[in-house]
């Protein structure tokens, strides 16, 4: 039994019976602390007060005394559930270790270089709600003649999406030699998704390549957000649209293919619902709202524009992201 | 000195009779009013699974001496449907959300040694000693 | 019949879905927004239909005012219980906002989905 807290708490007993006041109950309830350091059980410190108020009270009233036995039978379960709460805890922690391992371990497997490309000058972002992102971003710079880029969105968030997106990761890393088009990379990684997905998942994707020679941008969707463009010669926006249904819903699910020819100054903005569905208090944001976010940026450079409607679009929402955020910027320069 | 007193659970009572058995071998073996009310709360858990999970059973209680050290043994007894999953069953979190009581891991906790033999369909026997300090 | 009217409009959970079923074709009326949340409730609705060959269900989203991704999700997955049972799905009454998010995802190639009457779609959103 823990006798150096039960003397130190007798001596402090004593005190506060003589003065009741309370700079002895401060003093009582610091050392309380020191119970639950020592772990010292709750129903142990009842048996501590007993012994103490029968030395300090000799003449105590037996009932009264033994009243607290009755008592350290109540506290029993308290004593139980305090530690079993101390456990749960302990466990958590180590969940919560384990979960930021498995964080770390997808950025580095979806870690994804910003590519270099004649004349594409090339920004953006990939910010997760929670701690798991179920967006995703992925380049392929083929040479600096042809670059590929992929925006997805996996319903879902946390752990189950991070573990979706790395078999789509590994399924666009094995048609990396392949020189394959838009179409044909969503139709493969369908196919491949279909089979191994539950029921009710499914990803959407914008799969795009560049062309520096000829400056023509060819692009597929599956059932992904349409991506902005923005002509700087007509000083218009459009939405480059394409049909194609959501990746593992049918396996033989066909994918249009579409292409764009940018001029200098020209740029696209492909996005995942977290930007364009940006939900405030007031409700949905339109589209014109992140058309005239793009327009105070259009003279910066890809990335700047990026950070910038992030920033804002985050301002909007108080901070707090409530989907995960995805904004890639092509710029055409000279 | 190893005489082991049994108390067959049948009935709600008979857990008071199991509880009121174990303080007083308690006491006799020299455990302090914590120490007894801590063994009297684990027969009291391991008599009421008995009675909500097998119908019937038996709790017994045996004083031991192994060297210098002394203690008290209780093993409860069933032939009840087992418990399939005994990891689950020893899980913290598990057993207080389906407001159980203390549990299994609570049956550990108040006592030093905890130990459960358990086959699907035959029955179930937990032996637990609590050791004099 | 799930009743949990709830007055508190920002309640996320606020999901209700009514079953009308005419001859042969099992109709549901879903009522909230399909979210996160809701979506578990909506799913457990329709999983106890019991599947049968050819049946036809109807699903009225004509007082679904926000559905997100989770929510396509339950349809996606029922969607595909009933092709695999050779049914039809039919999704009606749906607002702008969500008749576009059918049409953005390919949803609405594959399942018949009917916009809510004189919601015009607008192409430029």
């Amino acid at each position: 039994m823990p006798q150096e807290a039960g003397k130190q708490y007798k001596k402090m007993l004593e005190n506060f019976l003589r003065s009741q006041g309370e700079e002895d109950l401060y003093l009582g309830q610091q050392f309380s602390r020191s119970f639950i350091d020592k772990n010292i059980a709750p129903e142990d410190v009842i048996s501590i007060h007993k012994n103490s108020i029968e030395e300090l009270i000799k003449e105590l009233p037996s009932d009264v005394s033994v009243s607290f036995d009755f008592l350290i039978e109540m506290m029993i379960h308290y004593g139980l559930a305090l530690k079993e709460h101390q456990s749960l805890i302990r466990k958590q922690e180590a969940i919560q270790m384990e979960m930021d391992l498995a964080v770390r371990m997808q950025n580095t497997l979806l870690q994804t270089a910003t590519p270099e490309a004649k004349g594409l000058d090339i920004g953006w972002i990939s910010k997760p709600a929670k701690q798991m992102n179920g967006d995703y971003v992925y380049f392929l710079n083929e040479s600096t003649n042809e670059v590929c880029m992929a925006v997805a969105d996996i319903i879902g968030k946390g752990m189950s999406a991070a573990m979706h997106m790395s078999m789509v990761k590994f399924g666009m890393d094995s048609l990396r030699y392949e020189k394959r088009d838009p179409s044909e990379v969503l139709s493969f990684i369908n196919k491949m998704i279909e089979q191994s997905i539950s029921d009710s998942m499914f990803i959407s994707m914008f799969y795009g390549k560049y062309h520096a020679d000829t400056a023509t941008f060819r692009y597929s969707s599956a059932g992904h957000e349409p991506a902005l463009y923005y002509s700087a010669a007509e000083k218009k926006f459009s939405l480059l649209e394409s049909k194609g249904l959501l990746l593992g819903v049918k396996q033989d699910a066909v994918y249009e293919e579409r292409a764009a020819r940018l001029e200098e100054n020209d740029f696209i903005a492909i996005m995942t619902d977290g930007v364009s569905e940006t939900r405030t208090e007031e409700g949905f944001i339109e589209m014109d709202v992140i058309e005239d976010l793009l327009l105070d940026v259009k003279t910066e450079n890809a990335q700047t524009m990026v950070d910038y409607l992030f920033t804002e679009l985050s301002k909007m929402q108080n901070y707090q992201l409530r989907d995960d955020f995805t904004l890639v910027i092509l710029k055409k320069t000279k | 000195m190893n005489h082991r007193s049994s108390i067959e659970i049948n009935t709600e009572w008979d857990i008071v009779a199991a509880r009121q058995l174990g303080r007083n071998e308690a006491k006799s073996t020299g455990f302090g009013t914590v120490d007894q009310a801590r063994i009297t709360t684990a027969i009291s858990e391991l008599a009421r699974n008995i009675y909500l999970y097998a119908g019937k059973g038996k709790i017994e209680i045996e004083p031991v001496r192994v060297g210098q050290r002394a203690g008290l043994i209780i093993t409860a007894s069933d032939e009840g449907p087992g418990i399939a999953d005994l990891q689950k069953v020893m899980e913290d979190g598990f057993t207080t959300s389906g407001g159980l009581g203390a549990g299994m891991p609570g049956v550990k906790r108040l006592m030093d040694d905890f130990r459960v033999e358990t086959e699907v369909g035959t029955g179930t026997t937990i032996t637990a000693t609590k050791w004099l300090h | 019949m799930i009743k949990n009217r709830e007055t508190d409009r920002g309640g996320v959970m606020n999901l209700q879905v009514e079953q009308v079923d005419k001859d042969l074709v099992h109709n549901f009326k879903i009522i909230g927004e399909i979210d996160i949340y809701t979506a578990p409730k909506l799913k457990e609705h329709l999983a106890r239909l019991e599947q049968a060959e050819g049946m036809e269900v109807e699903l009225d989203l004509s007082e679904v005012n926000y559905m997100d991704s989770t929510g396509l999700g339950v349809f996606v997955g029922f969607y595909k219980e009933i092709t695999a049972h050779n049914g039809k799905l039919v999704i009606k009454g749906l607002n702008q906002r969500l008749y576009r998010l059918f049409e953005i995802t390919g949803l609405s190639d594959i399942m018949q989905i009917e916009q809510v009457e004189g919601g015009e779609h607008d192409a430029s959103i």
